[in-house]
């Protein structure tokens, strides 16, 4: 039903919401809004720094419950387009405490991708009302990593695929 | 197919490929089957350590041990990584779910909605 899509790496999600724009913004970019509606079930948003300009990095912290216990992931990026209640894109890769992105070798993977995806929030004031599209697209092409977080596992189950016949 | 998805399985198996240790567990697997402690070596890990990951890898479907053989060498099992190789079509679920909760969250603060904050 989707074969058509599958060319274009990209999550695309058309919204609306019984809120002023304004508020859908501040749930984008004020981290106690944020933390509220972001992490997925079973799981809690402990951190969430935003420098909110051009350029400002980001750190998102989330704790994950695990049949092991509670296990920590960040998430870090850096925003690449703010546009007060219209537009605001940034970049979000696998990351340490610190905001390190994780590299290769700690994903244990053979060649680089830094995994980082872009996420494109477009809103649009319907008076009183608000329309969202995200997008969350997969690594840009012109990156020095665009062989991708994809691609290694593609790489990795072909791999695997081509011996486990034997 | 996309109603398909196994949302719950697609969780473990992010959870399971979120740890660098079981990343490198399954790189090393893509060379061929090794018992645990031919995958302990490398890494300096006890062995119970080892064995906790591949619980975990094996919960996730991404290893099948061999129950016949005595040392029950593991496998890697690259079913659950081809799904996720079409990850953006499989975060469809993930993004939608955040929504809801983000429309739950604004009926929540819209009696508070008076002056424009809404913090408590």
């Amino acid at each position: 039903m989707t074969d058509n899509n599958a060319s274009q790496d990209a999550v695309v999600i058309e919204r609306s919401f019984d809120a002023p724009v304004g508020l859908i913004w501040q749930m984008w970019t004020d981290p106690e809004h944020f933390k509220k509606w972001y992490g997925p079930d079973g799981a809690t948003i402990s951190v969430a720094n935003m420098d909110v300009r051009v350029g400002g990095t980001r750190l998102i912290g989330m704790e994950v419950h695990t049949p092991n216990g509670l296990m920590q992931m960040w998430f870090a990026g850096e925003y690449r387009e703010v546009v007060e209640n219209e537009r605001l894109v940034y970049t979000e890769s696998m990351s340490d405490e610190n905001g390190n992105a994780s590299s290769p070798s700690d994903i244990g993977m053979p060649d680089g991708h830094p995994g980082t995806t872009e996420v494109r929030v477009e809103l649009e004031d319907l008076g009183g009302r608000t329309k969202m599209v995200m997008t969350h697209a997969g690594v840009p092409r012109d990156s020095p990593g665009a062989a991708g977080w994809t691609m290694a596992l593609d790489k990795l189950a072909a791999y695997v695929g081509a011996r486990s016949t034997r | 197919m996309t109603a398909a998805i196994d949302d719950d399985r697609l969780n473990e198996t992010f959870a399971a490929l979120a740890n660098s240790t079981r990343r490198a567990i399954l790189a090393r697997l893509a060379e061929g089957a090794a018992t645990v402690n031919e995958l302990a070596e490398p890494f300096e890990l006890t062995l119970p350590a080892v064995s906790k990951h591949i619980k975990v890898l094996e919960r996730a479907g991404l290893v099948q041990r061999s129950h016949r053989a005595q040392y029950r060498p593991c496998v890697l099992d690259a079913a659950p990584l081809e799904q996720i190789s079409t990850w953006a079509e499989q975060y469809r679920p993930v993004w939608e779910a955040r929504f809801d909760r983000m429309d739950d969250y604004l009926t929540q603060l819209r009696p508070q909605r008076k002056t424009g904050a809404g913090d408590d």
